[in-house]
């Protein structure tokens, strides 16, 4: 399958004044297929809205080279932009004192759409993110979940091939998010290609094909969010309820298991090598050990693991 | 065809995006009480030192001057809601957009223009009709166009500056100021032209007031219709001259920003 996203060997410094440069991407390298979420997860100041910047043309790269459905975004910006799709998390990036209906018809016409096109998509986008009631009021009175919905229809307007969300649900309730998801979930039904930069773990677990955890700059991964977690623990861990010490020693001397230690509401059994976990279950099972589950580590697990505690550093 | 209907398209949410902007300043309560008021009253400040002068002359030149610096003053407004772009956090949007971003900045503003066109011509008529102007009919009915000249022209001036400014957002009302100072010291409202060393001249025939003050002294001193005729033609020549510097200027930012990374998302 074609790569609708292409990035290869990007590098990018910024130089402040008056201080040291400031390496915010360093030989970074990915592809994502065409009709893939590919999820772009990292602390604050990894690279994450940089790399994303590169590719919708805001920023050049300082070597390297990146393509957007085959168009390089350095040399073939113009062919790039009507392709693409930003929408940011947060308030901004909306006109407040106009109507979401004025929104996505003024962004209609700066995508070159004829007339017809903007109230044709400018409505179909309005009912698909469900501001039909509200969409000739001004956005200053939405809500928060509206004016991300609104944010969204804004980076569908031009009927982008890729889109770029960048911390797409900050700050939204619970709720929000999660119809903010949904409508994520239905686009990639439609084949575009999504890159959503997140700190969120469930979100991205729930939506993405991929992901690529990156901090300082570095990608340090590139999995499937179920397959991520043999990064830091090859095979399964088996979670176990109603088990005694003597079983729990037993299972302890078993070659290939790494670790026995209690877990929420009970004892969680982490092995290191293949073949082991059938050991374990046997083993449990004939000594009458019935609640028992195994599972692989979450996102949010491998996260911590690979990023440590850098999240409140930038 | 189809790229002139997009550009105008554009220009005119442009438009109305700042129009709604700058409804939320004002009401027409407010404008005829907090502005028009306090802008007459600076018309009539500047017009009364004639007065204090016992020279009819001076009076006149003073109430014209000041008048009609409303008009390029008003439209100055464009250096600081140029920046606005920049808080609404809409600027990467429109750099990564497939139409240019000059249109948009272009019309952003348009509201501002048609308020100092209309403050100008307030001040100016009600100043003239308390300070005894003499109008001279019906030549002063021409005197709107050369106002619409004056506020435009500025409006090309404020957008360049506004380009500049973007670099370094907060020396947005600074330059606003410093532009407004420097027309009313040396382009011929409170005293002339040639009041001025010739070097400064060259500055003064710059900046987008001159030659459409000059052309409404004419029209209302009954200078031949060639002679105020060729003061709009220069006066244009300038407007567009600020224009082009303006859509260079935009066009520099947006590459200039791609490079140092300028325009940020949040």
């Amino acid at each position: 399958m074609d790569a609708a996203i292409d990035v290869r060997e990007i590098t990018r410094v910024f130089t402040p004044r008056k201080r040291e440069p400031v390496t915010a991407l360093d030989a970074v390298s990915l592809s994502i297929p065409s009709g893939e979420v590919h999820g772009l997860l990292g602390p604050n100041g990894a690279g994450k809205t940089t790399l994303v910047k590169i590719l919708s043309t805001v920023l050049l790269p300082t070597s390297g080279s990146a393509a957007v459905c085959g168009h390089d975004v350095v040399a073939e910006a113009r062919a790039v932009r009507p392709l693409i799709g930003i929408v940011f998390g947060g308030e901004r990036g909306l006109y407040w004192r106009l109507s979401g209906r004025q929104n996505l018809e003024y962004w209609g016409a700066l995508y070159k759409l004829s007339r017809s096109e903007i109230a044709e998509r400018t409505e179909r986008l309005i009912q698909r993110v469900g501001l039909g009631e509200r969409a000739d009021e001004r956005v200053e009175t939405y809500s928060r979940g509206m004016k991300q919905r609104l944010h969204l229809a804004r980076g569908l307007v031009g009927d982008a091939k890729v889109l770029f969300l960048d911390e797409p649900t900050t700050g939204m309730d619970p709720l929000a998010a999660r119809e903010f998801r949904a409508l994520i979930a239905e686009l990639r039904g439609e084949g575009r290609t999504i890159l959503l930069a997140t700190h969120d773990m469930t979100e991205a677990e729930a939506l993405c094909d991929r992901v690529t955890l990156i901090d300082r700059g570095t990608i340090l991964a590139t999995e499937s969010p179920r397959s991520l977690g043999r990064v830091i623990s090859r095979f399964q861990r088996i979670d176990v309820e109603g088990a005694d010490d003597d079983v729990l020693d037993r299972v302890a001397s078993l070659p290939g298991v790494a670790s026995v230690a209690a877990a929420d509401a009970g004892v969680r059994i982490e092995v290191a090598e293949e073949g082991v976990t059938a050991d374990v279950l046997r083993l449990l099972v004939d000594s009458g050990v019935t609640s028992v589950r195994t599972s692989m580590p979450s996102l949010e697990e491998v996260y911590v693991h690979l990023i440590g505690d850098r999240g409140l550093q930038v | 065809m189809r790229r002139a209907g997009d550009v105008l398209r554009v220009l005119r949410y442009a438009v109305l995006s700042g129009y709604y902007d700058y409804q939320t300043i004002y009401t027409w309560r407010t404008w005829m009480v907090g502005w028009y008021v306090r802008v007459l009253s600076q018309v009539a400040f500047f017009a009364l030192i004639g007065k204090l002068l016992h020279s009819p002359e001076r009076t006149h030149y003073l109430l014209v001057g000041n008048a009609m610096l409303l008009a390029a003053s008003g439209s100055l407004v464009a250096v600081a809601s140029t920046q606005w772009e920049r808080w609404a956090g809409t600027l990467p949007l429109l750099v990564a957009a497939p139409s240019s971003h000059v249109v948009v900045f272009a019309g952003r503003s348009l509201a501002f223009v048609a308020d100092a066109v209309l403050t100008s011509l307030g001040a100016f008529f009600a100043a003239a009709a308390i300070f005894g102007l003499p109008l001279p009919w019906p030549r002063v009915l021409l005197l709107p166009g050369l106002v619409v000249s004056i506020a435009v022209a500025t409006y090309a001036l404020a957008i360049f500056l506004g380009g500049c400014a973007l670099r370094a957002p907060g020396s947005r009302n600074v330059v606003s100021n410093l532009a407004t100072t420097t027309m009313m010291a040396v382009a011929g409202v409170n005293v002339p032209v040639s009041f001025y060393p010739a070097p400064v001249h060259a500055l003064s025939y710059a900046l987008p007031l001159t030659f459409g003050l000059r052309g409404v002294r004419g029209l209302l001193g009954g200078a031949s219709g060639g002679t105020v005729v060729a003061d709009v033609a220069a006066q244009l020549a300038i407007a567009l001259g600020w224009l082009a510097l303006a859509l260079l200027t935009f066009d520099r930012f947006g590459e200039r920003g791609r490079r140092t990374g300028a325009i940020d998302f949040s």
